[in-house]
């Protein structure tokens, strides 16, 4: 006797409904609890000695004074913990791979580095013992920029690795030159991106609590990729994964930002050294300087163009400016790969990457990796294509867009765009905020003096990413695809526990997937409990779990279906054996089991669930007892590069269009956004509040970028935002409303037909907002080539525009 | 190098005394001796606005306070908002609109959004975006933290009318 659900049998009566969240009562009422909140008995509290150079050798570290303090319980110097623990394994290992530990022993390489840590009996003595530790520098050249550094001679960040490019490539994908040969035009500019990250409102922090009995070291953590930390850890710290007992409690914010595996390993190494748990939580200071910036970055691109507005291809040489990160350098360009031609039938690109190391804070994940610069480039010179062509830029988009029956579609470099309508997706925003009326508002406002400007972006937005397209920059097979894992365990009163191996940041999971589980298991969503920690004692996880790369809708709901799936399966066999009927006649909903069109004859959930658990006699003979499984899924879509090099970086694709009206003030160089407007097309919804939520914040996310956000460094490598009044988040007034519109295209290759959606607004929003500017200062001339677009920025540029235009004024009198 | 200095106040209608640093801030006294770990530090240089609570009525970023200058006060933190089990208004149209993702910022964007509500019941949304410039979200984009102001002065309307 068997049951087997079809992907897409199952009635959708939960997901797609607007559900109000289920951790929301707790988090309002002051009971979430947070990596802060978690207090054991005993516990020290620790504080890191820090680099004020950006570079320079480390002659010697005196930590007698600190250790003498009351109230210090340990202190561990780089030397002792270069002695203790291993080299931190990477994400994506460069070939020449210098070793890497915790701590800084040799030399500091950027501002804010750690090179001792202490811990004490409170937060305060801690860092009045860090005071106290006397270093000896010997300061050396500092190299801040990725052009600079990646020349012949330029100070080395790492002596070992020979030189400071870590990756260099050039991909050719169809006949560029052939293509560039027979162009009418070639629009080539130079583009740049600045530093700037998510900055989620809770810092990154660890507790380390090593028992010298079970020799079981206990880690509670907001790092966002628990599946790849276990692994670095144990191995650095020389213990075996059996013995790594992680927890993330409730997480305030990840967006890529939280991770640090050297932060944990120097941590536990104290709380082994002292015998007590010792907590360590970052200060916003530390947060802004030292853990993680999304790269700077120089883009040269070049579109071959047609007459009629046709892009035949690209070429793209791109510098990164990794600052010192060797965990997962190169990732900010190879993700380029997945939305490189964006929403456009490029036929041809020639890609060069150049990852570039600087004496600047690591880089690392921030929402969209890569994607919102290759976006904002391409967008950006989207539009001078139609102002050298005297075409209206969203005419010119028309042009060039993907259209409806082309998917699935593959582009140059290998992505595969599983389905959409791009075409309707633009029209959609542009009727969303009138774009006829706009540029009507836009003529009557240039008659009166004012400088409106009217921006438009298209996205897509990739999601799930393979991890076999780092088999581009190390050529190793080791880790490839990508996957999560979940367990579904029906207890014995018929509710359902679920957890898996993402770790939820604030997105919704517990509601999400509750939604989708009570669907698959007829229950309703307040009898589906959604673990909301992951524990690796008890959570099943694999090396590619956690929260990044948008993989919840995509990767995760197919383990958690899959999961869900068996123990459906399992109900209606046992349900069926208790009924005496056949497992096909039988259907699952509200609770129950009955047969289909006699639904007196039923089962509960919870009827079977007591079978399943005490009444094992019951049971079809050679059936295992209890209503327990768990699922590893693997995305079906991941291959390994062709030999052409061509690859699917990531696997799903949402798309968006984005329309914003500005309105820029000559006299202060201010930037207003007055409306701005979003249609985005994530396919199914499994819950169109949280996919709104997302939307909202991500695009916000994207204009803080584009107008306020910026992480500064002066030639020596010092970092001169260091706090919320430097560097600048956009707040209630700095922004409007976000209006949204949506289409529901489902993706044919996810279980449920969902796509990604954390990710999508941070992408086209810097272009639009850029777009908007140039658009609005148009009758001056001026260029938007980087970001931000601040005014200490953009005031020398309409100087020089109103100089040309005076100069212009009086040249035809 | 510490001072410590013995303070009295009430917090959430309950009296606490103890001994703190004079260098202690008022967030961590809340944090720490109360145990009231609802109020959340996300700056500690009085931007973000995560830990903000009202003392004797007025919002204050607890971060910048020393717990020794609000001896003898009263505060209000976000763990005194829901009575009976009773969800406040606020905390009701924060669920209903999606106002709040992490979770984070939440506390502190709901005692802005009271001191307002206090002082304007009916705010547009000009001061309703104005009143919580004084808070950081990182995940929203503000626009439903607003919706969820606009219906809780609502709610709270109703209430008074009734």
């Amino acid at each position: 006797m068997t049951a087997t659900t079809d992907w897409h049998e199952v009635e959708a009566r939960w997901t797609g409904t607007a559900l109000k969240r289920k951790e929301d009562p707790r988090l309002l009422t002051g009971r979430g609890r947070y990596l802060d909140d978690v207090k054991l008995a005993g516990m020290l509290h620790a504080a890191f000695v820090r680099s004020p150079h950006a570079h320079a050798r480390i002659l010697g570290v005196d930590t007698s004074a600190a250790a003498a303090l009351p109230g210090v319980y340990g202190v561990l110097t780089g030397a002792e913990a270069r002695e203790r623990s291993g080299s931190l394994r990477p994400l994506i290992p460069v070939p020449s791979e210098p070793p890497n530990y915790c701590l800084a022993s040799d030399k500091v390489r950027y501002v804010g580095e750690p090179l001792a840590m202490i811990a004490a009996v409170d937060r305060a003595t801690a860092e009045d013992a860090a005071a106290l530790v006397a270093v000896e520098y010997e300061e050396l050249p500092v190299v801040v920029d990725a052009e600079r550094a990646a020349e012949p001679g330029a100070p080395l960040v790492y002596e070992e690795a020979g030189s400071n490019v870590v990756w260099h490539e050039v991909f050719e994908y169809g006949d560029v030159d052939a293509a560039f040969a027979a162009a009418d035009e070639v629009v080539a500019e130079r583009f740049t991106i600045h530093r700037y990250a998510s900055t989620p409102l809770e810092c990154f922090g660890v507790i380390a609590d090593w028992d010298a009995g079970q020799e079981v070291l206990t880690i509670y953590t907001n790092d966002q990729r628990p599946g790849l930390t276990i692994g670095v850890i144990a191995e650095a710290l020389r213990l075996s994964e059996t013995q790594i007992h992680l927890i993330t409690p409730d997480i305030g914010g990840g967006f890529g930002n939280k991770r640090r595996p050297a932060y944990i390993v120097a941590t536990a190494l104290l709380a082994m050294t002292t015998g007590r748990p010792v907590k360590y939580f970052e200060d916003r200071r530390e947060n802004l300087t030292a853990l993680m910036q999304a790269c700077d970055g120089v883009m040269y691109l070049e579109a071959a163009v047609t007459r009629d507005g046709t892009v035949l291809a690209l070429r793209v040489r791109d510098y990164a400016d990794e600052g010192t990160n060797l965990i997962s350098p190169c990732q900010h360009s190879l993700l380029k790969l997945g939305n490189m031609v964006n929403t456009y039938r490029i036929p041809a690109v020639r890609f060069e990457p150049y990852s570039v190391l600087t004496n600047k804070c690591p880089s690392g994940a921030n929402r969209g990796i890569g994607k919102p610069f290759m976006c904002f480039a391409l967008e950006r010179l989207m539009d001078r294509i139609a102002e050298r062509l005297t075409l209206d830029p969203a005419d010119l988009r028309f042009r060039n867009l993907i259209q409806a029956d082309q998917f699935p579609y593959e582009t140059p470099t290998g992505a595969l765009y599983d389905s959409g309508d791009f075409p309707a997706t633009l029209r959609k925003a542009l009727d969303l905020l009138g774009y006829d009326a706009l540029r009507e508002e836009q003529r009557q406002a240039r008659a009166a003096g004012r400088y409106l400007g009217i921006g438009i972006s298209t996205a897509v937005e990739p999601a799930s990413s393979n991890l076999a397209a780092y088999v581009l920059v190390t050529g190793k097979k080791t880790s490839t695809g990508v996957g999560e894992s979940a367990m579904v365990r029906v207890e014995p009163d018929g509710k359902a526990r679920v957890t898996f191996g993402d770790v939820c940041s604030g997105q919704g999971y517990e509601t999400a997937a509750a939604q989708v589980v009570a669907d698959e298991l007829g229950l309703h969503p307040n009898d589906v409990h959604v673990q909301p920690w992951f524990d690796s004692f008890t959570t099943p996880w694999m090396y590619s779990s956690g929260n990044y790369a948008n993989k919840f809708a995509t990767t995760d709901v197919g383990a958690i279906v899959g999961a869900a799936r068996k123990i459906r399966d399992k109900i209606i066999v046992i349900a069926a054996h208790l009924l005496e009927a056949a497992p096909d006649d039988l259907e699952l909903r509200e609770g129950r089991v009955q047969v289909r069109g006699a639904p007196s004859q039923s089962k509960t959930v919870r009827e079977v669930a007591q079978v399943a658990y005490r009444n094992l006699l019951a049971l079809p003979s050679g059936l295992e007892p209890g209503l327990e499984a768990t699922y590893f899924y693997s995305n079906p879509l991941a291959e390994l590069p062709d030999e052409a090099d061509r690859v699917r970086g990531q696997l799903i694709f949402t798309n968006a269009a984005h329309i914003a009206l500005v309105e820029v003030d000559v006299e202060t160089a201010q930037v207003q956004v007055l409306r701005y407007g979003v249609v985005h097309d994530c396919g199914k919804e499994i819950n169109p509040l949280l996919v709104e939520g997302q939307v909202h914040g991500a695009t916000v996310h994207g204009i803080g970028a584009a107008l306020l956000e910026e992480f500064v460094y002066d030639d020596n490598g010092q970092i001169l935002t260091t706090t919320f009044m430097d560097y600048l988040k956009p707040t209630a007034t700095d922004v409007p409303t976000i209006e949204t519109d949506r289409l529901e295209t489902p993706s044919p290759y996810t279980p449920l037909g969902t796509k990604g959606v954390g990710e999508g607004g941070a992408i086209p929003a810097p272009a639009c907002i850029a777009n908007a500017v140039e658009d609005a200062l148009r009758p001056l001339g001026v260029r938007i080539n980087g970001l931000p677009i601040s005014p200490n920025r953009l005031w020398p540029l309409i100087q020089e525009g109103l100089a040309r235009q005076n100069g212009a004024a009086s040249a035809g009198k | 190098m510490t001072q410590r200095r013995a303070i009295a106040l009430t917090v959430n209608g309950q009296r606490y005394s103890g001994e703190t640093d004079v260098r202690q801030s008022l967030v961590d006294f809340l944090r720490e001796t109360c145990n009231l770990t609802g109020t959340h530090v996300g700056c500690e240089h009085g931007v973000c606005g995560a830990c903000t609570v009202l003392v004797d009525g007025e919002g204050v970023r607890s971060c910048l306070m020393l717990a020794v200058q609000a001896d003898g006060a009263e505060v209000l933190t976000v763990e005194g908002l829901a009575r009976d089990g009773e969800l406040h208004p606020l905390q009701e149209a924060f669920w209903e609109h999606h106002g709040l993702q992490c979770g984070y910022c939440t506390p502190g964007m709901l005692m802005s959004a009271l001191e307002l509500l206090r002082e304007e019941p009916a705010p547009s949304e000009a001061a309703i975006r104005e009143a919580i410039s004084s808070n950081l979200c990182i995940c929203t984009g503000y626009v439903n933290i607003v919706r969820a102001v606009q219906a809780a002065a609502a709610a709270l309307q109703r209430k008074e009318r009734t």
